[in-house]
Formats: C-alpha cells, sequence, structure tokens
C-alpha cells in the first residue's frame, strides 16, 4: 500500500509539473525561472544505510523519525571523548558543532539516499586504478607536507569541498545562487566563493588539453529541465574517486515555487565499474549568499607547512596528518 | 533565522580550512524553516527602458600597476622573465592627474610603494575588491537581470551581485568585494559599492584606501562595443575630497570569448609560501636551479 501510495504521489507531482499546473515561475521567454538562492543541506545519506537494504523510499514518521535520529546522534557526539584527550567542545577534530551547518531535515524527496542508481542506493564498486589513486593521495594528505600542493584542493582553497561539480550537501556553506539570462545560467556557490558559467545554447566544447579545476561546463535546455555536461576536469579535481575524465550531466528542475530537483550522473568508466545518479531537492531561500573569502583567510596553509618543517627540524616522521574524524 | 544566528561563522570558518575530504559528519545545528519564500519570481531579463550591458568586457591600460601617470618600470622578477616583467606605462586615468591624499596619508602610500612587492594584496591573489577588478587585465562578464546585476570576473573567479531591488539596505559585515546596490539613471548602471575591507589596494603602487571607502560606479554604454567607466572614490580619512577614475571598457568581441579560469591560488602560493617548502634554499629559476646573489656571471 505505501509504495502505491508513494508512486501516486510521485505520478501527481510529475504530471504537474508537465503541465504547467505547478506553482512554476517562468521567464519572459518561455523557460522556467531558476533564478534566486538554494539551499542544499540535508541530512539524506549519500549512500542508502544497510538498514534501509531495500527500501527507497520513507513514509513522513519514517523522516521524523530518521530526523530525530540524526539530533540525537549529534548531540551525543558533542558529548563523546576523542582520542581519549579531548572533548568535543575543544577543536580536536578541526571543527566543533559550532562551525557545522548542514541542516536537519532529509531532503524532500523522501528517499532514503540521495543516490538512485544503482539501484540499491550505494556506489558501484571502483576500479582498481582509481583504488589506486586515491590510495596515492591519502597516503600524501597523511605525510607532513612537503610544500602546499601535498594538501588537497579544499585546503588550498583552490575548490570548495561542497561546491563541486557536483554540488553536495557537506559541512558548512551549503548555499548556491543561480543567476538566469536567456543565454546564460551562472552557478554561484557560497563555498570557496566561486562560480560556473553556463552557455544554454551548448557552447563550443573546449580541446581536451585545457583543462580546468572546475571542469569546461555547457548547457541546454531539454524542455524545463536545464542540463549542464561537464568534461575536462585535472586529475586533482576529484569527487568520491573520479578522475580526470568524468563526464558530469546535471540536470536542474524548477519543480514549484520552493523547490528545486537537482540530479547529477557522473560517468567514469575509467574509474567506476558503471554509472551513478543522485538527486536531492534544493530549496529556495530569501538568505544572502557570504562571500567565504577562503584563500585570504587561510592561516592553516602556513601553519600545516611550518609544523610539518618544526617536525622535519626535530627529526619526526609523521605519517598521522589526516585528521582525527576520517582516519 | 538560522543565517543570521550565524553572521560570525563566514568569518571564523575562513580562518580555519581544514582538510575536510568528505564532509558528511553529523552535528547539530538549528533547524531551517520547513517551507521558505522564493527570492525571485517571473520578471522580463532586463527593465524595458535598461540599455543592454550583458557580454564579456575588458579594461586595456595599466591602471592595475598605477592609477596614475607613469613611465615603464622594472619589477624584481626581470632577472628571470626579462622583457615579460616590466610595467608598462599609462597615462593618468584619474581626473586631474593626481590622488588628492591627506598628508599622513600620501606618506603610508609612500611608504606602500616603497615594499610593494610585500604588500600588494593582489600579488598574495587577494581577492581585488571595487574598483580595481574592473581594470585588472582580466576580462569580466555581466549577466543583466532585473532585480539583480551579476558580474564575473575572470581573475581569481571572483563576482559580486548588483541588488537593483532593495534601495537603503545595508550588508550585515564587511567584505572584500562589498556590497553593491544598483539603479538605473538614463542609460548609466549607477552602482554604490559600502562596506568593503580595508585590505584591497586600488593598484600595485600602493594607492589604498580604509574602511571607510564609497565607491560610486557608472557603467555608461558608448556605441556597440565600449563602456565608460567611470568610479568615484569617497574616503574622508584618507583623501581630502572625493576623486574619480574613468577609462572604457572594450567589449571582447572575438566568437569564442569567454570567461576561463585564472585561479591565482596556486601562483601566489609560491610567493606565500617557497619559504616554507621542504628544502628551501632561496628563490629559484624558471628551470628549477636556485637563485643566488653569489652565482659566477661567468658561469653564463
Amino acid at each position: 500500500m505505501k509504495s502505491f501510495n508513494m508512486a501516486c504521489l510521485f505520478f501527481t507531482a510529475a504530471f504537474l509539473t508537465q503541465t504547467g499546473w505547478a506553482d512554476v515561475p517562468m521567464k519572459s521567454w518561455g523557460k522556467p525561472s531558476l533564478q534566486g538562492n538554494w539551499d542544499y543541506r540535508t541530512v539524506t545519506p549519500f549512500q542508502r544505510p544497510a538498514a534501509f537494504a531495500d527500501q527507497e523510499f520513507l513514509t513522513p514518521e519514517e523522516v521524523d523519525e530518521f530526523e530525530t535520529a540524526v539530533r540525537n546522534g549529534r548531540a551525543a557526539r558533542d558529548a563523546r571523548e576523542f582520542d581519549g584527550q579531548a572533548s568535543q567542545s575543544d577543536v580536536d577534530v578541526g571543527y566543533n558543532s559550532f562551525y557545522l551547518d548542514q541542516g536537519t531535515t532529509m531532503t524532500s524527496t523522501m528517499r532514503t539516499s540521495q543516490l538512485i542508481y544503482p539501484e540499491n542506493g550505494r556506489l558501484p564498486p571502483m576500479k582498481a586504478a582509481a583504488r589506486e589513486a586515491g590510495a596515492y593521495f591519502r597516503a600524501l594528505q597523511s605525510r607532513s607536507p612537503q610544500g602546499p600542493e601535498d594538501r588537497n584542493l579544499f585546503d588550498r582553497c583552490i575548490l570548495g569541498f561542497n561546491a563541486g561539480p557536483p554540488m553536495r550537501s557537506g559541512a558548512y556553506n551549503n548555499m548556491m545562487s543561480l543567476v538566469q539570462t536567456e543565454d546564460y545560467i551562472v552557478i554561484q556557490t557560497e563555498m570557496v566563493n566561486d562560480h560556473r558559467i553556463i552557455p544554454t545554447d551548448g557552447g563550443e566544447a573546449l580541446p581536451s588539453d585545457m583543462r580546468l579545476w572546475k571542469g569546461d561546463s555547457r548547457g541546454e535546455w531539454e524542455g524545463d529541465t536545464f542540463v549542464v555536461t561537464t568534461t575536462n576536469f585535472t586529475y586533482l579535481s576529484r569527487f568520491n574517486g573520479t578522475g580526470e575524465n568524468m563526464t558530469l550531466t546535471e540536470r536542474f528542475t524548477r519543480l514549484d515555487e520552493d523547490r528545486l530537483e537537482y540530479e547529477y550522473t557522473v560517468d567514469d568508466p575509467e574509474s567506476f565499474e558503471d554509472k551513478w545518479t543522485a538527486v536531492v531537492e534544493m530549496k529556495a531561500t530569501d538568505a544572502d549568499l557570504f562571500e567565504y573569502a577562503c584563500h585570504e583567510g587561510n592561516y592553516a596553509m602556513p601553519l600545516m607547512l611550518s609544523g610539518a618543517r618544526k617536525q622535519e627540524a626535530a627529526g619526526i616522521e609523521d605519517d598521522t596528518w589526516l585528521p582525527s574524524w576520517s582516519r | 533565522m538560522k543565517r543570521q544566528q550565524n553572521l560570525i561563522k563566514p568569518i571564523l570558518l575562513s580562518a580555519l580550512v581544514i582538510g575536510l575530504v568528505s564532509c558528511s559528519v553529523e552535528v547539530e545545528t538549528d533547524s531551517a524553516p520547513s517551507s521558505l519564500p522564493t527570492t525571485e519570481t517571473a520578471a522580463p531579463t532586463i527593465a524595458a527602458a535598461a540599455p543592454d550591458l550583458n557580454g564579456i568586457w575588458q579594461a586595456l591600460g595599466s591602471a592595475s600597476w598605477n592609477l596614475e601617470g607613469h613611465a615603464a618600470s622594472k619589477t624584481p622578477v626581470t632577472d628571470v622573465l626579462g622583457a615579460l616583467a616590466g610595467i608598462p606605462a599609462g597615462m593618468s586615468v584619474v581626473e586631474g592627474g593626481t590622488i588628492p591624499y591627506l598628508p599622513a596619508a600620501l606618506e603610508q602610500r609612500n611608504a606602500n610603494r616603497e615594499d610593494w612587492t610585500n604588500l600588494d594584496p593582489v600579488a598574495k591573489c587577494y581577492i581585488p575588491g571595487i574598483p580595481r577588478l574592473t581594470y585588472i587585465p582580466f576580462p569580466l562578464q555581466i549577466f543583466q537581470t532585473e532585480s539583480r546585476v551579476f558580474i564575473a570576473y575572470e581573475f581569481g573567479g571572483n563576482s559580486r551581485t548588483i541588488h537593483m531591488n532593495r534601495p537603503g539596505t545595508e550588508a550585515p559585515i564587511p567584505s572584500w568585494m562589498g556590497y553593491s546596490l544598483g539603479h538605473w539613471e538614463g542609460n548609466t548602471l549607477v552602482v554604490d559599492v559600502s562596506s568593503q575591507m580595508a585590505d584591497t589596494w586600488f593598484d600595485s603602487a600602493g594607492n589604498f584606501h580604509s574602511g571607510a571607502l564609497q565607491v560610486e560606479e557608472r557603467y555608461t554604454p558608448v556605441g556597440e562595443s565600449h563602456l565608460l567607466y567611470e568610479a568615484t572614490i569617497t574616503d574622508p580619512e584618507v583623501f581630502s575630497r572625493p576623486w574619480k577614475i574613468r577609462m572604457p571598457l572594450y567589449r571582447r568581441v572575438e566568437e569564442d570569448a569567454r570567461i576561463l579560469e585564472y585561479k591565482c591560488v596556486e601562483f601566489a602560493e609560491d610567493l606565500l609560501y617557497d619559504h616554507l617548502r621542504q628544502g628551501y634554499e632561496g628563490p629559484r629559476n624558471l628551470d628549477g636551479t636556485t637563485r643566488s646573489a653569489t652565482d659566477d656571471p661567468s658561469d653564463l
């Protein structure tokens, strides 16, 4: 009965959207308005937790239950001791709860995971080369850094860990803004203060030897959905283990006044045995984006490097540079 | 509201960049409103009477080196890059020729100029602020909608929103790019920029301002392919009166013109962190050899 109700709900939503009955603001040139500020905080797990095994959707009661469990889990974490030395009220792991802003609600898809393909809501297996690359970068970031390039792009303030592409809810600054003209849609991410300019007519692809940190994004409308294809990443622009030859396809669909569906597919046959697809519904917000001046305030980088030099001078070899929560 | 409670966080977070490979840890935060009003609804892109400023634009000239008139000169890296590393000459873009400093501020400007290679915030890849981002020698792209004009700058991946529909409002906190409120006066887009940090310079020649800086920008189309850019600088803590710069912005007319990435961090890292690298022995040549004052010139 439950699955029937869910199917019915989604069919109805799809019908309303397709026929323009839903409350979707339109631009004067006949395309849905995507412009505005969007909040993509969510507690919906990226991959489906084992507890939900074959369950794709939750009931409203189960959503409540899950959100309560997340809140309780956070409270417990706040009170927990880390490394047997410091409490979570200290900044032992880089951040305590004061700094984190991940939302408290599941995404309105009511799904058990952001991943919707493969059908089990779990990432497909990685290929051997990609596992090796992952191990290399993990080892690099475990050792005391020889220079700034040893740290990842997020530590260097070159990319934002949740700003993508693709965008995925992370520790904080889960906000982005879309600016829309007939010819372009611009994505401005709050995290690391960055933007992507996407032509709506597909544009000309860059030659494959021109690699960009955020890749080369080109867009087109498929009906009322704006579809963005991004290629030409650098080998350092890694998203969950992807490599430089990933093709990323993002689909933006405005569902109504308050919701923007954001679906993306990662196609990286060099790194994964299969494609994978995730979906969330972003929420419209009146809040402005703040200027996340990451590099300007990056006191951590010189401190890490001088700490590493100090260890060297003392003859200390240290391979524990991963933050304690990720070990 | 959640966002208001968090005003202080962006500042603190900026100072605490730690390696978050994946940030899916779960920790308590305040709850967000379940249904938030949307920011913008359907509207024509551009007000009927407003000119169309959409496009890719770029300043020519060497104002970002020095707003005032200057002859060509050396940078400290001519020994590595030769003629590529000279500063081109330029006529003053300041109305009247010189910037009207208060006496103490002029001394500060001159001290800045003495040590500009260590002090110019843009050399460190810090956000250049307004007006410098306009005439830094990289393109910018204007996206014009009724409620906001968005400018994307190639340099550093910076950008700003010019709000067209909220006159009289103020920024909650200062920022490197400040807070921009726009309106149309005839064919001219007028932008009032406030709340900029005191840390930016106008150029590499030490010309500076305080946190009291107010900038009024004016973008006026002059034919299909030019904008006249004017900026009036008001800062009573540094200048004896408001002063004005003006220059054309040229439309990038190439069919394939586009804003690319100039993520300046990777270039500034050498300047900022070289001395903290493992095995640092001093500045290096492009071929990786160490540059040393004691090098024997007869080896060359």
